[in-house]
């Protein structure tokens, strides 16, 4: 069986054949394309696949394709441009938290979501924030260094354009 | 065999159909988070998912009276979070926190923590010292059991997914003398197999233990509470003597096997005590229980 779905992906919708018990991951990366997902362990240990599903970080071979029908989904390459970074993506680059960055896009997006919930997190909160991700090069210090720098600095320009509005200018 | 359907019914009722439809080839599926690897791996025959995820209101947690009713959808993330159960369902909500990582628990089911049936799920487990109850509709009607009964062997459940759903998952809040703890010993903190874990539930009166709760996993083929470590704190004074002698006879009714992954049978038989009277001590600390 397999029946054509429509899903939004970082803000654009896009349809495809999917196949029953085909995985969303699968379905992303050979039907649309999105090999910024990878396939790390295809069962939930490695976290490398990871998506935000409808505001959720989710494992993407934990998910099969036809459960995502009208979902929206966000991938490391809905995060920010080349030219307009992602502060999570510039704090990654800027820290050193990539070696070999197969891990790097499934990290920075449960980092996305664990900042989405909590603006402000401690180590502690980061490091159990990512716990479900798996890094062999770094030794995770660096990356857990970059979200900290990220999350100062979005909290900073949010705090700054809050004043902008607050003057009114 | 492959998949060759994926169905999603709109409710209870018509999910029971499709899984009636199909006979033993169709399997009900909540988060997916076990059954998709067993599935790939083909350790799971099914060839037909009847899907939940469409049907209406099954991701609730509700306090009725008394009593915590949680639906089936409701995930490990849900009662992690929740503040009803971090205050009254304590070891739940511990338990849940423990779970795989947070993209697992974003996913992963308490009912599905059940109906995997294996004897070292942390959520599962802190259902035990709950003294949870499950409602379950199928093809046979309804039934409600006890946790206990809802457990065969290593990975069989009594509730069967290919004809049966549970419908509703229920136990009692914590009342004024109440509290639950959850004590995990693993390798890692996250993404890890448990070594141990054990969920305890006291309810006090006055410088007494009331009554209380100890459930145990992996040490046996499925979750077990040890009543005759319960049965020997009643009526007892709050005492460390007296939690060592419970902890002792738990030890002794526990019966870990030797494990690659878990470490050997000898060891994990002698932590029992150690994790027992650590649950204990979190325990009535939280009771504002403090010399004793």
């Amino acid at each position: 069986m397999q029946k054509k779905i429509k899903l939004k992906v970082n803000g654009v919708w896009k349809y495809g054949w999917a196949q029953a018990g085909q995985s969303l991951l699968d379905f992303l990366r050979k039907d649309l394309f999105c090999t910024e997902v990878k396939h790390g362990c295809g069962r939930g240990d490695c976290g490398a696949c990871t998506i935000i599903m409808d505001g959720k970080a989710v494992n993407s071979c934990l998910v099969l394709a036809l459960q995502a029908e009208d979902t929206t989904i966000l991938t490391s390459k809905g995060l920010g441009t080349k030219e307009n970074l992602h502060p999570l993506q510039r704090a990654f680059i800027k820290k050193g938290a990539i070696q070999c960055g197969f891990c790097t896009p499934g990290m920075i997006l449960a980092a996305k979501a664990l900042l989405d919930k909590n603006k402000n997190p401690s180590r502690e909160e980061i490091q159990r924030g990512l716990s479900g991700n798996l890094c062999r090069c770094t030794g995770y210090k660096k990356i857990v260094d970059a979200v900290e720098s990220a999350a100062q600095e979005m909290t900073e320009s949010s705090r700054n354009s809050n004043n902008i509005e607050e003057a009114g200018i | 065999m492959e998949i060759r359907n994926h169905l999603f019914p709109l409710s209870i009722k018509e999910a029971i159909e499709m899984l009636k439809n199909e006979g033993n080839r169709a399997q009900l599926i909540a988060g997916g988070t076990d059954l998709i690897p067993a599935i790939r791996d083909r350790s799971n025959k099914c060839e037909v998912l009847v899907d939940m995820s469409k049907i209406p209101e099954l991701d609730k947690i509700e306090l009725l009276n008394s009593t915590i009713q949680l639906g089936p959808r409701v995930t490990m993330d849900q009662t992690e979070n929740s503040e009803l159960i971090r205050k009254e369902a304590t070891a739940l909500a511990e338990g849940s926190s423990l779970v795989g990582g947070p993209q697992i628990r974003n996913r992963a089911t308490i009912a599905g923590n059940i109906v995997s049936a294996q004897p070292a799920a942390d959520a599962a487990l802190s259902l035990f010292c709950l003294n949870a109850q499950l409602k379950i509709f199928g093809v046979r009607g309804e039934r409600i059991i006890k946790i206990e009964e809802a457990y065969l062997d290593v990975g069989k459940s009594t509730i069967d997914p290919t004809s049966e759903m549970v419908i509703s998952i229920f136990f009692k809040k914590q009342g004024d003398e109440e509290i639950s703890v959850f004590k995990r010993m693993a390798k890692r903190n996250a993404l890890a197999l448990p070594v141990l874990n054990c969920a305890v539930w006291i309810r006090k009166k006055e410088d007494k233990f009331s009554e209380v709760r100890i459930a145990l996993g992996p040490v046996a083929p499925i979750p077990i509470r040890i009543k005759r470590a319960e049965e020997s704190l009643k009526g007892e004074k709050i005492s460390l003597k007296n939690i060592e002698i419970a902890a002792e006879i738990a030890a002794e009714s526990a019966s870990p096997r030797n494990s690659q992954f878990r470490g050997s049978g000898a060891y994990r038989k002698e932590m029992v005590k150690v994790i027992v009277i650590d649950a204990f001590k979190t325990a009535l600390y939280r009771l504002n229980v403090e010399d004793f």
